[in-house]
C-alpha cells in the first residue's frame, strides 16, 4: 500500500492529540511502592515471583492456545504472555491501541512508538539514553527489560493476518512462540473492557473467513505493575482451569454420554466456557471478567 | 515426501506417524507450495480406517489448510475436489459410531471453508455432478448435526450454515469483467445451471437462515450458541443487502437480558453479561459500517434501552453488595469522589429541622401561610423590591444545593397549615363562598413552595406589600370552577376571528424569507412543515383555509354560491376570510408570491377532491379563487410577466373553460399578446389532458383576435391545421397565405416525425 511521503513527517504528531488519554499509570507511581524484586529478573527463573516448579511441568499434554491483549502491548498483555508462557501454553500477545504510549516526563509528552516496527530492546535503549533515573524510577526500563526477554516487540491486534504461519528465527525465540505456529488461537483474553470491544468488534469486520471459533474473555486489569502481576496470576489460573476442560473434552473421545449423558459428561469445551467463568470469578472477585465466542 | 509418510505409516506407531505428521505440517506452514503434495500424501493415512488420534490430527489438518490465508484460493479449489471423499467417509463415520467432538468440530470446520470453493467449482463445471452431490451430502449431514450434537459442534454447524447463506443469497457484483476478483455468491450462478439452480439455493438459503435466526426468538439463554451466532451475522449484514434487514429486525427483537429475570448465580450473571455486550457489539459495528441504513434509528433505541436495562440489573447486583468488595472501583478517581462524598453525608445524620411555626390567628395571607420564618425583619422584608434576575441567580444555586429532606420538610409543614386551613373555612364559609378570581390566579402551589424553600435556606422572607396591606381577602380555598362564558355572538365571533387571522398573518412578517440558495430539494417523503420559516408557515395557513373546517361550513357554503353566484359571502367563515387574507397577500407581490398561490389553490382543488371522495357536498372554491386571484393579476401583468403567467397557468392543477376566457380578454391589448401565445403554447406543448381546451382558445383567437392572429396561425399550423384550411378569418387575404404555407410546413414537420 502507498503512503503519502509528506504525511510520513506528520505521523507521530498528528496521533499525538494534545490531549493524550493518560498514559498507563507507571507515571503516578511512587518508587516507594515498586516491587521489590524489580522487574529486571522477570525473564529470570530465580525470581521468586514465578515459582521454579512451573518452568519444569510441561507434562507434554494437550495445551490450549491463547493470545493476550491489551493496549499497547507492554505492561499487562506481556506480563500475562510471560506468564502463559512459563507454564508452557502456545502463546501470543498483541495490542489494540493506534500507537505504543509509554509514559513520558510529563502527562503530555508520553512516548509514542509504531507497533510491528519498534523493538522492545530499542525502546529500552531509547529511554535509557534519556533519562535513566526516571525509567527505572516509573518502572518503565523494568517493563521492557522483562517485555524484550519475552519477544521481539509489540505487535497490534488490527494488524494481525490470523492464520498467517508464525515462523522463522525471531519468532521461535518468541516465548510462547511453541505451538502457536499455526496462526491461530483457541481463547484470546483481553486486559480491559476497550480492549475486548475493539477485538470483537474488529473480529466482525474481518468477516471471520477462518471459519475458526475463538473465546474472547475480558479480565479487567488497572494498567499498573502490581496490578498487572495479580492480574497475570489470574490469567494463568483462568488458563490452567479452561485446558484442564478441554483436555476432558479431547481424552473422552465422545461416544459416550452423547445423547444421554448427564451435563457433566455430555458437556464439551465450549459450552462449559461459562461455568469456568464463573467460579474463575468466585476466585477473582476483583478481576470483572467478560466474555463472548467469536470467529477468526 | 508422501511416498514416505506412507511407508512408514504402516510399520510405525502412532506417536511416531504423528511426529512425522507435524514434521510435514512443519513444512507446509513454511512454504505454502507444498501443501498439494501434504494434502494428497496424508490422505492415506487419515482415512476412516485409520486411528482415532490420525483421524482428528487429519481433521484439524484440513481445517487448517483450508482456513490459511497464505493458500491460494484457485489451489485450495483444486484440493478441495480430492479431500471431499475422505472427510465425507469421516464423517459418516463419527456421526453413527464414533461421535468425536474434536474431529467433528475440525470437519465442520472444514465444510465450511470448502462450501463456497465446491460452488464455484459447480458454477463452472456444470456437468461435474458427483463433486457437488458429494458436498451436498456433507451439507446434509452437518445440517442434521445441528440439531443433535453437543453444543461445541453446534456451533461450529452454525458458523456452517451462515456460510452457506452467505453463498447461495445474491451478492454484489464487483467488477463483472473479472469474475476472479468477485465474491463467492449466487449471483455468479447462470439462471439456468442445471445442478444449482439459483431460485431453489435462494430458497433454501432463506429457510436456513430463518432457522439461523430461530434462536433469538427462542430465548433459551444459550449463551454460546446465541454469541457464537451473533459473532458470525456482521458479514452477512455487510454483504447481502438481500437479508440484511430480516437479520436486523431479528436482532433488535432479541432481548439478551430476558435470562436475568432467573436467579441470578455467577454463571447467569456471566452468560447475560455476555449476550448483552455481544449484542451490543454487533449493533454498533452495523451502526458504524453504516450510519444511514435504515434502521439507524431503531438500532441507537434498542441500544439506549439495552444499556438502560443492564444498568438496573447489574447497578442492582452491586448495590447489594457490600463496600469492601469492590476495592478495584475505589482506585477509580471518579468512584472515588462519589464515595468521599456520601461519607460526608453520612456523619451528619439528625439535621436540624426549623420548627413549623403555627399560624397566626384570625384571617390569613397568602404572604403568611407561606411564611416559616420566625425572624420579624426578614418577615418585612419585601423581596420584590430585589430585581428579578437577582431574585434567580440566588434561586437557582439554592435550589441545587438544598437538602431534599429540609425541603420535604418544609412542603410538608405548608401542606398541613393548608390542609388545617382549608377543614376550618369550609365549616365557617360554607355558606358566604364566593370566588375571588384575581388572587385564585395568583395562587400557583406548584411554583410559590419552591420558591419558598429558597428563602427557608436563604432566610429571605417573601411578603408581598398588597398581601400584608389588605388583610381582608382572605385565602380563598377549596375547589373554584370559572363559569362557562356566554358563548360569542355572531359580531364578536367575526371581531375575534378576523383578530386570529390577522395576527396569523403578522407572524409571516416575523418569519424569515427561506433563502434560495438554502432551499434544497427534499423530495416527495418531505414533511410539509418542518423549517420554522416563512414557506411552512404558509403551508400552515393554506391548510388552514382549506382543510381546518371542512365539514363544518360546506354545505351552508354551498348554498351561498348558489344563491350569490360566487360573490361575496354574506355569512362570515373563518376559511373564507383566511382565504381573502390570502389573496391579498399574494396580490400585495404577486410576481414573488406565484408559488403560494399556486400552492394554496392546490391544496383547494385537493381537498374539494377528497371531500367528494368522501361524498361530502362541497363548495367549489378552487375554481372561484382561482379565478379571483387571475382577475387579480391580470391587469397588472406587463409583458415581461412571461414567466409568472405560463407558471400561475400551468401549475394550476385544473383549468377551466371559464379561467381561460379570461385569459383571452388580455390579447384585447397589442403589448400582451405573446404573453397569451407564449402561455399557451406551452399549455398545448407540455399540458396534453388541457391541450384540446387551449387549442380551442386559440382557434378563437385567431378568428376573433385581430392581434393575435399571426401568433396563433403559428401553433395552429401545428396542432390543428385543419382550422386554417377550413376557411380564413374574417378579412385579409394574405395572412391567410402565410398561414397555410406554415400550415404545410407544420405537416410536413409531422409527417417527417411519424
Amino acid at each position: 500500500m502507498a503512503t503519502d511521503p509528506r504525511l510520513a513527517r506528520l505521523a507521530p504528531h498528528a496521533d499525538t492529540p494534545p490531549n493524550p488519554p493518560p498514559p498507563p499509570p507507571p507515571a503516578e507511581y511512587s518508587p516507594n511502592i515498586q516491587p521489590v524484586g524489580g522487574f529486571d529478573g522477570a525473564g529470570d527463573a530465580r525470581d521468586t515471583r514465578y515459582p521454579q516448579g512451573n518452568e519444569t511441568q510441561d507434562d507434554g499434554g494437550f495445551k490450549l492456545k491463547f493470545c493476550t491483549v491489551c493496549a499497547s502491548n507492554q505492561n499487562r498483555s506481556m506480563e500475562a504472555h510471560l506468564r502463559l508462557s512459563m507454564a508452557h501454553y502456545p502463546v501470543i500477545s498483541f495490542g489494540t491501541g493506534s500507537l505504543v504510549r509509554l509514559p513520558g516526563p510529563t502527562i503530555s509528552q508520553p512516548n509514542v512508538y509504531a507497533f510491528n516496527t519498534t523493538s522492545y530492546d530499542s525502546m529500552y535503549k531509547e529511554l535509557d539514553s534519556k533519562d535513566p533515573r526516571l525509567y527505572r524510577a516509573n518502572g518503565l526500563l523494568n517493563m521492557l527489560e522483562r517485555n524484550r526477554g519475552v519477544k521481539w516487540g509489540p505487535e497490534r491486534w488490527q494488524d494481525w493476518r490470523v492464520g498467517a504461519p508464525r515462523l522463522g528465527n525471531q519468532r521461535q525465540q518468541d516465548k510462547g512462540s511453541m505451538g502457536a505456529e499455526g496462526g491461530v488461537v483457541d481463547v484470546v483474553i483481553t486486559c480491559e473492557e476497550r480492549c475486548w470491544d475493539a477485538v470483537v468488534d474488529d473480529l466482525i469486520n474481518r468477516g471471520s473467513p477462518l471459519n475458526r471459533p475463538v473465546h474472547i474473555i475480558n479480565v479487567d486489569i488497572k494498567d499498573n505493575h502490581e496490578e498487572a502481576l495479580v492480574g497475570g496470576r489470574a490469567i494463568l489460573d483462568l488458563a490452567d482451569s479452561l485446558n484442564e476442560v478441554a483436555r476432558q473434552e479431547r481424552e473422552s473421545k465422545g461416544a459416550d454420554g452423547w445423547h444421554d449423558g448427564t451435563s457433566a459428561s455430555r458437556s464439551g469445551f465450549d459450552e462449559r466456557v461459562p461455568d469456568i467463568l464463573a467460579e474463575w470469578q468466585g476466585r477473582w472477585p476483583n478481576l470483572p471478567a467478560l466474555w463472548t465466542i467469536a470467529w477468526f | 515426501m508422501s511416498a514416505t509418510v506412507q511407508q512408514q505409516s504402516s510399520s510405525s506407531s502412532v506417536s511416531d506417524q504423528l511426529a512425522q505428521l507435524d514434521a510435514a505440517r512443519s513444512l507446509v506452514l513454511g512454504d505454502a507450495a507444498y501443501y498439494p503434495q501434504i494434502v494428497q500424501g496424508i490422505l492415506p493415512i487419515i482415512g476412516a480406517n485409520a486411528r482415532h488420534e490420525l483421524r482428528r490430527w487429519g481433521a484439524e489438518f484440513l481445517a487448517e489448510t483450508f482456513a490459511s490465508p497464505t493458500l491460494a484460493i484457485n489451489t485450495k479449489e483444486g484440493l478441495s475436489l480430492i479431500v471431499l471423499d475422505t472427510v465425507l467417509a469421516m464423517l459418516v463415520l463419527e456421526e453413527e459410531k464414533e461421535k468425536d467432538t474434536g474431529v467433528l468440530k475440525s470437519v465442520v470446520q472444514f465444510a465450511a471453508s470448502v462450501y463456497p470453493l465446491v460452488f464455484r467449482h459447480t458454477i463452472t463445471n456444470p456437468n461435474d455432478a458427483a463433486t457437488w452431490e458429494k458436498m451436498n451430502a456433507i451439507k446434509t449431514k452437518i445440517l442434521r448435526l445441528w440439531d443433535t450434537a453437543v453444543p461445541g459442534v453446534r456451533i461450529c454447524c452454525i458458523k456452517f450454515v451462515q456460510k452457506v447463506i452467505q453463498v447461495q443469497t445474491p451478492g454484489t457484483i464487483a467488477d463483472p469483467r473479472r469474475p476472479d476478483q468477485n465474491e463467492i455468491s449466487l449471483a455468479l450462478v447462470p439462471r439456468n445451471h442445471p445442478l444449482i439452480p439459483p431460485p431453489n439455493l435462494e430458497a433454501q438459503a432463506s429457510g436456513l437462515l430463518d432457522r439461523l435466526l430461530n434462536i433469538f426468538q427462542e430465548n433459551t439463554g444459550d449463551a454460546v450458541l446465541v454469541n457464537a451466532t451473533l459473532n458470525c451475522l456482521g458479514i452477512l449484514v455487510r454483504t447481502r443487502p438481500s437479508v440484511s434487514n430480516k437479520i436486523l429486525t431479528a436482532v433488535l427483537n432479541f432481548n439478551p437480558l430476558k435470562l436475568a429475570n432467573s436467579p441470578m448465580t455467577p454463571k447467569i450473571k456471566i452468560m447475560v453479561k455476555s449476550m448483552e455486550r455481544t449484542t451490543r457489539s454487533f449493533l454498533l459495528n452495523v451502526q458504524k459500517r453504516n450510519p444511514g441504513g435504515p434502521l439507524v434509528g431503531r438500532i441507537q433505541q434498542h441500544l439506549d434501552r439495552l444499556n438502560q436495562s443492564r444498568m438496573d440489573i447489574f447497578d442492582e447486583g452491586s448495590r447489594k453488595r457490600v463496600l469492601p468488595s469492590e476495592p478495584t472501583d475505589g482506585l477509580d478517581p471518579s468512584k472515588r469522589v462519589r464515595l468521599g462524598a456520601d461519607l460526608h453525608g453520612t456523619p451528619t445524620p439528625p439535621l436540624r429541622l426549623p420548627p413549623i411555626p403555627p399560624l397566626p390567628m384570625g384571617p390569613t395571607s397568602i404572604a403568611q401561610l407561606f411564611t416559616l420564618t420566625t425572624d420579624e425583619e426578614l418577615r418585612n422584608f419585601d423581596v420584590q423590591q430585589l430585581p428579578i434576575d437577582l431574585v434567580v441567580k440566588i434561586t437557582l444555586p439554592v435550589l441545587h444545593r438544598i437538602d431534599q429532606r429540609l425541603l420535604d420538610e418544609a412542603l410538608n409543614g405548608i401542606r398541613t397549615r393548608y390542609t388545617a386551613l382549608s377543614r376550618e373555612q369550609q365549616m365557617s364559609q360554607s355558606s358566604t363562598l364566593q370566588g375571588f378570581d384575581d388572587d385564585d390566579d395568583d395562587y400557583e402551589p406548584d411554583f410559590q413552595p419552591a420558591e419558598d424553600d429558597e428563602q427557608i435556606l436563604n432566610k429571605l422572607d417573601n411578603a408581598p406589600p398588597e398581601d400584608v396591606r389588605d388583610q381582608e381577602p382572605e385565602v380563598p380555598l377549596g375547589p373554584f370552577k370559572l363559569p362557562r362564558p356566554s358563548p360569542f355572538t355572531d359580531d364578536e365571533l367575526e371581531d375575534v376571528s378576523q383578530g386570529t387571522v390577522v395576527r396569523v398573518f403578522e407572524f409571516m412578517a416575523t418569519l424569515d424569507e427561506p433563502s434560495p440558495t438554502k432551499r434544497q430539494k427534499t423530495g416527495i417523503n418531505r414533511l410539509a412543515a418542518s423549517n420554522y420559516d416563512r414557506d411552512s408557515w404558509i403551508t400552515v395557513i393554506t391548510r388552514l383555509a382549506t382543510r381546518a373546517s371542512t365539514s363544518l361550513d360546506t354545505v351552508e357554503d354551498s348554498v351561498k354560491t348558489e344563491d350569490g353566484n360566487g360573490t361575496e359571502l354574506r355569512k362570515f367563515t373563518i376559511s373564507n376570510k383566511i382565504r381573502e387574507s390570502l389573496y391579498i397577500y399574494i396580490l400585495e407581490d404577486f410576481r414573488k408570491r406565484i408559488d403560494i398561490a399556486v400552492g394554496w389553490l392546490t391544496e383547494e382543488w385537493y381537498n374539494e377532491r377528497m371531500q367528494m371522495k368522501v361524498g361530502n357536498n362541497t363548495a367549489f372554491r378552487y375554481e372561484k379563487w382561482a379565478i379571483k386571484v387571475l382577475d387579480g393579476i391580470l391587469p397588472y401583468l406587463d409583458a415581461k410577466d412571461n414567466r409568472v403567467f405560463t407558471r400561475y397557468l400551468s401549475e394550476l392543477p385544473d383549468l377551466s373553460k371559464e379561467l381561460l376566457e379570461r385569459v383571452k380578454t388580455l390579447c384585447l391589448d397589442p403589448e400582451r399578446v405573446q404573453l397569451v401565445i407564449t402561455s399557451l403554447h406551452y399549455l398545448v406543448t407540455l399540458r396534453p389532458p388541457a391541450r384540446e381546451l387551449c387549442l380551442d382558445v386559440l382557434e378563437d383567437l385567431w378568428r376573433n383576435y385581430d392581434d393575435a392572429r399571426a401568433a396563433a396561425a403559428k401553433i395552429l399550423a401545428r396542432w390543428r391545421p385543419t382550422v386554417l384550411q377550413q376557411k380564413g378569418p374574417k378579412n385579409g387575404v394574405g395572412p391567410e397565405m402565410k398561414v397555410t404555407r406554415q400550415a404545410d410546413a407544420g405537416q410536413n414537420g409531422i409527417t417527417m416525425v411519424s
